[in-house]
């Protein structure tokens, strides 16, 4: 029976706080403020935590350090996460998954007894032939085998996720003993230090250590027992101005750079330090033999913190099973809760007794040296265990106890010394997996180089942080005799099943060793084929007895069988915490007019960063409006570009490839942009404003491309040009109808005749006092002003010509009615219609390129373009009416093969028919040509390729 | 990537406020042979180790500068204006 203790032989119990209640399966249970979930469920005797993956067997907590599949559950709707790193709050709800209906009774577990056992492959190999049975088979097994299940309506979606910023000088990761004296040794030094912590306390291991305290740097705690000695630091750090304390916070990954990547709740949080120091320590080893996964197997420290920090005792009949002297520790701390150590089990012999083995042997518990376990026995959990010679021959003893305590040694949590870049190495001496070589500025100390006593560990930590603060080397470390725990002796041989080796995807030794058998012996391609390792610990539980066991079974040595690749993330990262909030964060540009649209019910659309009106009515309705009476749209998003100076023209002969000497003040051209491998990549005007001053319009999503382009040719051809960016400064919009003119003469002062202003012309002056620049332009194919001011009058003027023109029926109309104007006169949009191998010539817009100038961007590649001749060509199309529109993107179908594509397709409400774009090879692309388009359905439309514009072919409604 | 790049206006910063453009290439002129220009649009060297590369500031004062950066590992570079490439390179043969 586990239960609550009211106090301790050997130690002091920490306050519980408040009691509090929280729900476990739909049932109310109760808890105090310091405990996990997983302390809180094993103070309320729940046992069995999960079912396994694959045979759904019995699990229960094991090592309380957040690495075991073992107590994986749901909490509010939320899946996947460690219930023994979860500080529980009122009201919780916890889910246990994989179980159905509950963890105690589990109708899959019949997958034991059915299938007695599963071997790899075996889903594979049984269900891979005839290949329609996979995905059937597939469905059915992901059922019962997997996690948590995702609720895509749960309450964590609504959840508000962050992207952080830290910048500290020494940033240290782990709060142990370690990680304190880093810290403290950096404080002194006078740097701004950021301690991370992944549970809700600092002190790591040290707050369930008796051991006295000996040889600190910190002279004060000497003599005092460990876990009183660390309280004492902490409060000394407490009041340190130039650090900054995170706790429940993950590392997850550590990137170039010292870019630490940690999460925090819904935070993420990106520090980038000058220097790390990862003091990360190590968690207890994993021993396999039969039955090694029942509930009731469980770590030393699993104990020690449940008793010393929570005041839990996880049950009354404990043997444990050591290797050092800290099993004895683990024995003192069970006898001084009360419990009932029926044994230590230590597989020494002949070493000299220990400080805790001495105590154990006074407290009159019984030991037996020389023996380990060789099995644990019992159904649902725990009820028994055999122990024998370590070389698993002879069983001599058995022992009805529920608590089967594993306390032999320690691995080094290397994953964030590793991370994919620094392979461990299998240090001998030590009996561990060591990183020893870092990259510059990332130190590393504590357990993670091997088991010490908590001054060694402090010291070590202060040495590591005062060189971090230095930018010092990486300071070497070193273990006493005394210090060193042996490695393991070989792990149990002594028959039977259910070796478990990864608990996370249920694979037992005997699983590995037939897979070794079948030709995977090396520990990479092992672990591909039997997916040890694969599982949500990602190794983090079992990499070390993968490496070990696989040197065992295939007789390579220790220092070859090296575990497979520690890769980010260190703990299962939720997609919400690396997307953040926005999308990309990028910023959301708004227009000078977007109160306006709202006040008009707009729907709005994404233009790269902008929300550009989509429609206001319907795209149909302001298309007939646009045709009959007067439209207006926001432009302000165009990119508008400035250049003056003594070279400017020279510097647009070079940029564009038309000639602009002869484009007199008041002129405007359309003109192509070409990249240098002669794709057109963006098209707009080019109007000479003022002598020698000259104004370039572009589409919204190539500005910042177009404006680096031309601060790069600037450094590396400088020419006296200034280029002046007024995408952002200035507001536009487009008054387009047939009765513009009479519009808008009233409210300017610039002469809006046909004769004084034509078509393709650009004036200055001003509109209700606003200074504009106004183009006459036609991209819908009607009369049509667009006006470009000063962005600070943007909503006042365009609210202004919408009063003005009430009694004209003047009204707004958005990108997608543009979108169909511009289709109904056959005009491209570069990008739309074009793509990135789409040659100007064949576009239909070589008119725009005079390629008899010196050099261009583009000219060596448009000669080549010239040469080859044109294959095929973009052009517009009708459709019969009456039939389906295609959608855009859609294929050209002759003689069964795609022989062109459709990139562009409307309904035009004008002619009341389907219009578009389309690349034809050039056989085909001839007025009148009829041709087969097949849409997303498959269905086949008869389109016509037509010579010019669908509306207003020779553009006579445009130059009146 | 998550190194951090140093702007020669404003110092070092993460390399996501940067552009890359490419490594350091040079431009043939119109008389060369077409199969010049089209290696000098579509072909790289991709060196392995210490190349000259166009960065742009995108993310902050929109100047473009050379660097020269070790493609094995991302540190230990060097940022430097154009208008000092021949000085850097004379410099470097000194070295």
């Amino acid at each position: 029976m586990a239960r609550r203790i009211q106090a301790h032989r050997y130690l002091t119990l920490p306050e519980r706080g408040r009691e509090i209640s929280f729900k476990y399966n739909g049932k109310t249970l109760t808890g105090y403020e310091t405990d996990t979930i997983a302390s809180a469920l094993m103070a309320e005797e729940v046992k069995i935590t999960s079912r396994s993956f694959k045979y759904h067997r019995p699990r229960g907590q094991f090592d309380a350090e957040g690495h075991g599949p073992e107590v994986l559950v749901t909490v509010d709707d939320e899946p996947n996460l460690w219930a023994d790193l979860i500080p529980l709050r009122d009201g919780m709800e916890v889910k246990s998954q994989n179980t159905w209906p509950s963890p105690e009774f589990d109708i899959a577990a019949v997958n034991q007894v059915t299938v007695p056992m599963l071997p790899n492959g075996f889903y594979y190999k049984m269900f891979h032939k005839p290949k329609w049975v996979w995905p059937l088979a597939e469905a059915q097994i992901r059922k019962v085998a997997g996690l948590g299940k995702i609720d895509i309506k749960g309450r964590h979606n609504k959840r508000r996720y962050e992207k952080r910023y830290r910048f500290p000088d020494v940033c240290v990761i782990g709060g142990g003993p370690a990680g304190l004296g880093a810290a403290l040794a950096a404080l002194e030094e006078g740097k701004q230090v950021l301690l991370i912590e992944n549970r809700a306390e600092l002190g790591g291991h040290s707050l369930f250590d008796l051991s006295p305290v000996s040889g600190s740097p910190v002279s004060e705690l000497n003599g005092q027992p460990a876990y009183q000695a660390v309280q004492t630091l902490i409060e000394e750090l407490a009041d340190s101005p130039n650090l900054e304390v995170m706790v429940n916070t993950t590392v997850f990954a550590l990137y170039e750079d010292n870019l630490v990547a940690a999460q925090c709740g819904s935070d993420m949080f990106k520090i980038r330090a000058e220097s790390v120091v990862l003091c990360p320590g190590a968690t207890d080893r994993l021993l396999v033999f039969e039955n090694n996964d029942l509930p009731g197997v469980i770590s030393a420290r699993a104990v020690e913190r449940s008793i010393a920090r929570h005041g839990v005792l996880p049950d009354e009949d404990a043997v444990v099973v050591t290797t050092h002297d800290g099993g004895y520790h683990t024995a003192m701390m069970l006898h001084g809760a009360g419990a009932k150590v029926m044994a230590v089990v230590d597989s020494r012999t002949g070493n000299t007794p220990g400080h805790f083995e001495n105590q154990a042997r006074e407290a009159g518990i019984e030991i037996h040296k020389g023996h380990t376990v060789h099995r644990a026995r019992g159904g649902r959990f725990v009820t028994g265990m055999d122990v024998g010679s370590p070389t698993g021959s002879d069983t001599t003893r058995s022992f009805n106890c529920d608590l089967l305590v594993l306390a032999v040694g320690f691995k080094p949590t290397l994953n964030l010394l590793s991370m994919g870049r620094k392979t461990p190495v299998w240090n001998i001496e030590r009996g561990i997996l060591q990183v020893n070589e870092l990259p510059e500025h990332i130190y590393s100390a504590g357990e993670v180089h091997g088991n010490a006593s908590f001054g060694r560990l402090l010291e070590e930590g202060s040495t590591a942080g005062k060189a971090a603060a230095q930018g010092a080397a990486n300071p070497a470390t070193s273990r006493t005799a005394e210090e060193i725990i042996a490695a393991l002796p070989a792990d149990i041989e002594c028959g039977g099943k259910n070796h478990f080796i990864c608990k996370c995807m249920d694979v037992t030794r005997n699983e590995a060793q037939a897979s070794i058998g079948e030709g995977y012996d090396q520990v990479e391609s092992l672990k591909r084929y039997t997916s040890m390792g694969m599982g949500p610990c990602q190794g983090k539980s079992c990499h070390e007895a993968i490496a070990r066991l696989a040197a065992i079974d295939t007789g390579l040595s220790p220092e070859e069988a090296m575990p497979t690749t520690m890769r980010p993330p260190f703990m299962p990262t939720t997609f919400g915490i690396l997307a953040g909030r926005a999308p990309h964060l990028g910023p959301i540009r708004r227009t000078a007019m977007h109160h306006a649209h709202i006040d008009r019910n707009v729907k709005f659309l994404d233009a790269g960063q902008w929300k550009r009106p989509e429609y206001y009515t319907t795209p149909e309705e302001e298309v007939k409006h646009v045709r009959t009476k007067i439209g207006m749209i926001d432009v302000s998003t165009l990119g508008k570009i400035e250049l003056s100076g003594p070279d400017a023209l020279d510097f647009l002969h070079f940029l564009l490839p038309g000639k602009f000497r002869k484009l007199a003040v008041g002129k405007t051209r359309y003109s192509m942009m070409i990249a240098e491998d002669g794709i057109l990549f963006e098209d707009g005007t080019l109007s000479h404003v003022s002598e020698g001053r000259y104004y370039l319009s572009t589409t919204t999503g190539n500005q910042d491309a177009i404006m680096s382009m031309m601060m790069w040719w600037l450094t590396v051809e400088p020419r006296d040009v200034q280029v002046k960016n007024l995408s952002g400064a200035n507001a536009a919009i487009n008054v387009t109808g047939s009765g513009t003119r009479e519009f808008l003469q009233p409210l300017t002062d610039v002469d809006l005749s046909n004769e004084a202003f034509p078509y393709m012309a650009c004036r200055e002056g001003s509109i209700a006092g606003v200074p504009v620049v106004m183009f006459r332009i036609g991209f819908t194919g009607e009369l049509g002003y667009e006006i470009h001011y000063p962005a600070e009058y943007g909503e006042s003027l365009w609210n202004h010509l919408l009063e003005e023109g009430k009694s004209q029926d003047v009204k707004p109309f958005g990108v997608e009615t543009q979108r169909i104007l511009r289709l109904e006169k056959g005009h491209l949009i570069p990008g739309t219609d074009t793509d990135a191998l789409s040659n100007p010539y064949e576009a239909g817009v070589g008119f725009t390129i005079k390629d008899d100038k010196p050099d261009f961007l583009g000219k060596a590649f448009l000669k080549d373009f010239k040469d080859r001749g044109i294959k095929n060509r973009l052009v517009p199309y009708v459709l019969d009416k009456g039939v389906v529109i295609p959608e855009d993107g859609v294929a050209v179908i002759e003689q069964g093969k795609a022989v062109g594509r459709v990139t562009s397709s409307r309904t035009s409400p004008t002619l009341e028919q389907g219009i578009g774009l389309v690349w034809l090879p050039d056989g085909m692309a001839k007025t009148n040509q009829r041709f087969t388009i097949r849409n997303r359905k498959g269905v086949d439309t008869n389109a016509i390729v037509i010579d010019h514009a669908s509306y207003d072919p020779h553009g006579e409604r445009l130059k009146s | 990537m998550s190194f951090q790049l140093s702007c020669p206006n404003c110092g070092k910063r993460a390399v996501g406020e940067f552009a890359f453009r490419s490594e350091v290439l040079e431009r043939p002129s119109q008389d060369d042979d077409f199969r010049k220009w089209a290696e000098y649009v579509y072909l790289r060297r991709n060196h392995r180790g210490k190349q000259l590369e166009w960065w742009y500031h995108r993310g902050g004062c929109q100047s473009w500068f050379l660097v020269e950066r070790d493609t094995v590992n991302n540190t230990d570079h060097c940022s430097f204006w154009y208008k000092d490439l021949q000085q850097v390179l004379a410099t470097e043969k000194e070295g």
